[in-house]
């Protein structure tokens, strides 16, 4: 039962973070929050999974996870600062004029 | 932990509905700001969880890594830009909006569903056990590193390539 639980508020956080993405596709930074809610909620189903299977494969691979998920958002945040100085405006309807 | 059972379950309970709230806040709050501080309670709130299911290692590293360094880098980004007008124009009660809602609730409640129908012990029971034999002797922390240092050692090299190509890479574009 326990792991229904979890698993259930871990499925809730991920189908948040993709209507996160869906709706607020105002500027960069705002995107990538709801992408880190998926991220944080795959890598809770590894851990519950790994919890009630009393398996270790999954704990060791979910403390990798967030390494990744740091990567990415400081790439991702980069690219935001770099788009800010040449564009001078983060609305996201201007990104496909990024070029090269 | 081993915590008695109302106890467990009102943790549980608590945790969970703060959880949902913040993955809420997230989502629908109109300053960029108070949804970088909801994500900071999401993140909070799902290492208290593993506090609950005795993975201390995890869940010290969720908070550091999380919440001390991604949550930190969204809102330095977050108070960089001017975004006062940005969100004039947020209206989540639009026609597509309101489908997106809608298919979204609707993954969810299947999803719920089927892992309410589920019968868990059948997969459970069937699973390979590939435990070291003193596993209740050596700590959680231990555990991890001994995996990381046998079974895990070729994805440990590479996220640490990925990491150091992260830095450099990020370095190098903003610094021009």
């Amino acid at each position: 039962m326990d792991l229904i639980k979890y698993f259930t508020f871990s499925m809730i956080i991920s189908i948040l973070g993709i209507r996160g993405i869906l709706l607020n596709r105002r500027n960069i930074p705002i995107m990538s929050m709801p992408i880190e809610s998926m991220l944080l909620a795959v890598n809770s189903n590894f851990l519950v999974f790994s919890v009630s299977l009393d398996d270790m494969m999954g704990q060791s691979f979910a403390s990798l996870v967030p390494t990744v998920a740091a990567a990415e958002s400081a790439i991702g945040l980069a690219i935001f600062v770099i788009t800010f100085r040449v564009r001078g405006t983060i609305a996201v309807e201007f990104i496909n004029s990024i070029q090269g | 932990m081993d915590l008695p059972g109302p106890i467990h379950d009102f943790l549980l309970v608590f945790l969970g509905s703060g959880l949902i709230l913040g993955g809420l806040g997230v989502v629908l709050r109109i300053n960029p700001i108070y949804s970088a501080f909801s994500l900071g309670l999401v993140l909070v709130c799902i290492s208290l969880f593993y506090i609950l299911t005795n993975y201390h290692f995890v869940a010290t590293a969720k908070l550091l890594i999380y919440v001390g360094a991604i949550n930190v880098l969204i809102l330095f980004v977050v108070m960089f830009m001017n975004s006062s007008e940005y969100y004039k124009d947020f209206n989540p009660w639009t026609i597509g909006n309101g489908l997106t809602s809608l298919v979204c609730t609707s993954i969810l409640v299947s999803l719920i569903s089927t892992i309410l129908d589920t019968s868990w012990y059948g997969i459970i029971w069937t699973t390979r056990s590939n435990q070291i034999i003193e596993q209740d002797l050596i700590g959680n922390s231990q555990q991890i590193g001994i995996h990381l240092a046998t079974d895990f050692f070729l994805p440990f090299e590479f996220i640490s390539i990925i990491l150091l190509v992260a830095l450099i890479g990020a370095i190098d574009v903003t610094l021009q």
